[in-house]
């Protein structure tokens, strides 16, 4: 049972719908270049990057993942939203990392990482990231198919059909008008988003009250409500790895960085990073509130990620179920259109790379661009969508992410600030960060081991992978004979 | 924290919005008057 009503509802959603594709093909026309298509000429500006950079990293499964947060550890669930705030807020104030990145004028960070490591470890840390970065958001389209079914009462049947119009209706001007296309349309989105996500939680703050959030989250949760240190779930190994992690995303992770990238200089990209890190704590904070809520009225549910959005079906009022609908979709298309096009660029600009023996015209470099992400698009449909993903998904997606972050993170910090790091350093690191996350996987899946992982756990896990992707980065550089000359820093 | 957080992403939402709309015009004007300029040297 829900409140979406098709006539009201469906016309705000049809009408977003229409005005974000309308704006996405009308760029089209001042697509030229391979430039243009993948860092929109590097004309970007600052508050066109906050929106841009805050729609992309906020889609329906962060929203869910978020909201089941804040139904399992209360405020507390803010933490990785905090830690992600104080990162890009010290990485942009810094430039740290990014300063040399974007003063290197590369299109991607395998580009980057050649000019120290070489070609070989170019390919690998391209083939890494376009891995971890695919795989990651497989997931993306069903988890949003499932929100939408519950909220908004869809037949289930009807899921893959409408996701997958979703994902075309994206991938059309995506194909056509590149990071020109994303940007704008990531900034409607982004004002649809946020208009929802304000009403919404306006309206949670009136129907169920902020003395009520609190005292539910006092009574189940206590101290460890408030307190990630005290929190039974987390402590200070949760603190620590988020940490870790959150910094490693705001550093390498490609969807973040396009912005840097796309900015029209260096202190553009910092001012995008400093004026987005707020951002994060509200990604976290707002769906939280929405899971607090939904543990306020519904009470202990067995399927806590279907909380938030089963509390919002029946909460929400017709009119600003529309909103809501069409926020959520905001969200979602933004982050589908930045993800296809991050993933493409890396495809072409470094797995393809040893393709071109000679440079490439700019209309065989957009071609090429343009059926990429149709490829990927087809690729997101069968892998994500039709085939249904079975297993934990989110031990899933801490795996997928960790290969790639730890030792893409360590790559490019070694290779912006320590002059001894060479190729051994860098290839020992992305063995050292596939193979820790994926025998962690193995272990938990065997009986024979099973207990000795969960008695590990993902948090000393990933910390020891951080560690020790940085570890073998130092011993392999330092073991290479001094008779391999490596390039400079950028 | 949650009210600061509202109320601060409300403001920045209008405050965005605005100059945002504004970097999309300058941004296209940018790559017109390049893209005009590259036909003009052709």
């Amino acid at each position: 049972m829900t409140n979406f009503n098709w006539l009201l509802d469906g016309s705000i959603v049809g009408l977003y719908l229409l005005v974000t594709m309308v704006a996405g093909l009308m760029v089209r026309k001042y697509v030229g270049k391979v430039e243009h298509f993948l860092v929109a000429g590097r004309e970007m500006d600052v508050y066109l990057g906050i929106a841009s950079l805050a729609a992309t990293e906020f889609g329906i499964v962060t929203c869910m993942y978020t909201a089941q947060n804040g139904y399992e550890k209360g405020f507390a669930g803010a933490t990785p939203g905090i830690l992600m705030a104080v990162a890009m807020a010290g990485v942009g104030l810094t430039g740290f990392v990014i300063k040399p990145l974007r003063d290197s004028g590369v299109i991607t960070i395998p580009e980057l990482l050649e000019q120290k490591f070489g070609k070989r470890i170019r390919w690998a840390a391209g083939v890494m990231i376009v891995l971890g970065g695919l795989l990651n958001m497989g997931v993306f389209l069903r988890t949003g198919g499932q929100f939408l079914v519950l909220v908004a009462g869809l037949n289930v049947r009807y899921l893959e059909i409408m996701m997958t119009a979703l994902l075309v209706g994206v991938a059309v001007y995506t194909i056509l008008g590149g990071m020109l296309s994303v940007l704008v349309t990531d900034f409607l989105q982004f004002v649809v988003m946020s208009v929802g996500l304000i009403l919404v939680t306006i309206l949670i703050l009136m129907n169920v009250g902020w003395e009520k959030l609190v005292t539910t989250v006092e009574t189940q949760y206590g101290a460890g409500g408030f307190n990630p240190f005290v929190n039974p779930t987390m402590g200070w190994q949760y603190v620590l790895f988020n940490l870790m992690l959150n910094t490693a995303a705001v550093l390498t992770w490609q969807t973040i960085i396009a912005r840097v990238l796309a900015a029209k200089d260096t202190q553009t990209g910092r001012r995008v990073y400093t004026g987005t890190a707020f951002f994060f704590v509200c990604r976290f904070l707002i769906p939280g509130i929405w899971g607090i809520a939904a543990l306020a009225t519904l009470g202990p549910v067995a399927n806590t990620l279907e909380a938030m959005p089963t509390y919002l079906s029946t909460a929400v009022p017709a009119g600003l179920m529309g909103i809501l609908v069409a926020a959520m979709l905001a969200a979602d298309m933004s982050t589908d259109s930045s993800y296809m096009l991050t993933w493409c660029s890396v495809i072409y600009n470094d797995i393809l790379a040893p393709f071109r023996k000679r440079p490439w015209s700019e209309r065989k470099g957009l071609f090429w661009n343009r059926t990429i992400i149709a490829l990927i698009g087809i690729f997101l449909l069968l892998y994500g969508l039709w085939y249904p993903l079975k297993g934990d998904l989110w031990t899933y997606l801490g795996v997928t992410g960790t290969i790639y972050l730890a030792s893409i993170s360590v790559l490019l910090i070694a290779c912006c600030y320590w002059r001894k790091a060479n190729s051994w350093g860098a290839g020992a690191a992305i063995l050292v960060s596939a193979i820790i996350p994926v025998t962690y996987l193995v272990m938990e899946q065997l009986p024979s081991t099973g207990a000795l992982a969960k008695s590990i756990g993902p948090y000393y896990s990933g910390i020891a992978t951080y560690i020790l992707s940085g570890a073998a980065m130092v011993i392999g550089s330092l073991l290479k004979p001094q008779s391999h000359v490596e390039g400079r820093t950028a | 924290m949650t009210i600061a957080c509202v109320v601060w992403y409300s403001t920045i939402t209008v405050y965005v919005a605005i100059k945002g709309a504004k970097d999309i015009k300058n941004m296209l004007a940018r790559l017109d008057a390049t893209r005009k300029k590259e036909a003009e040297e052709q």
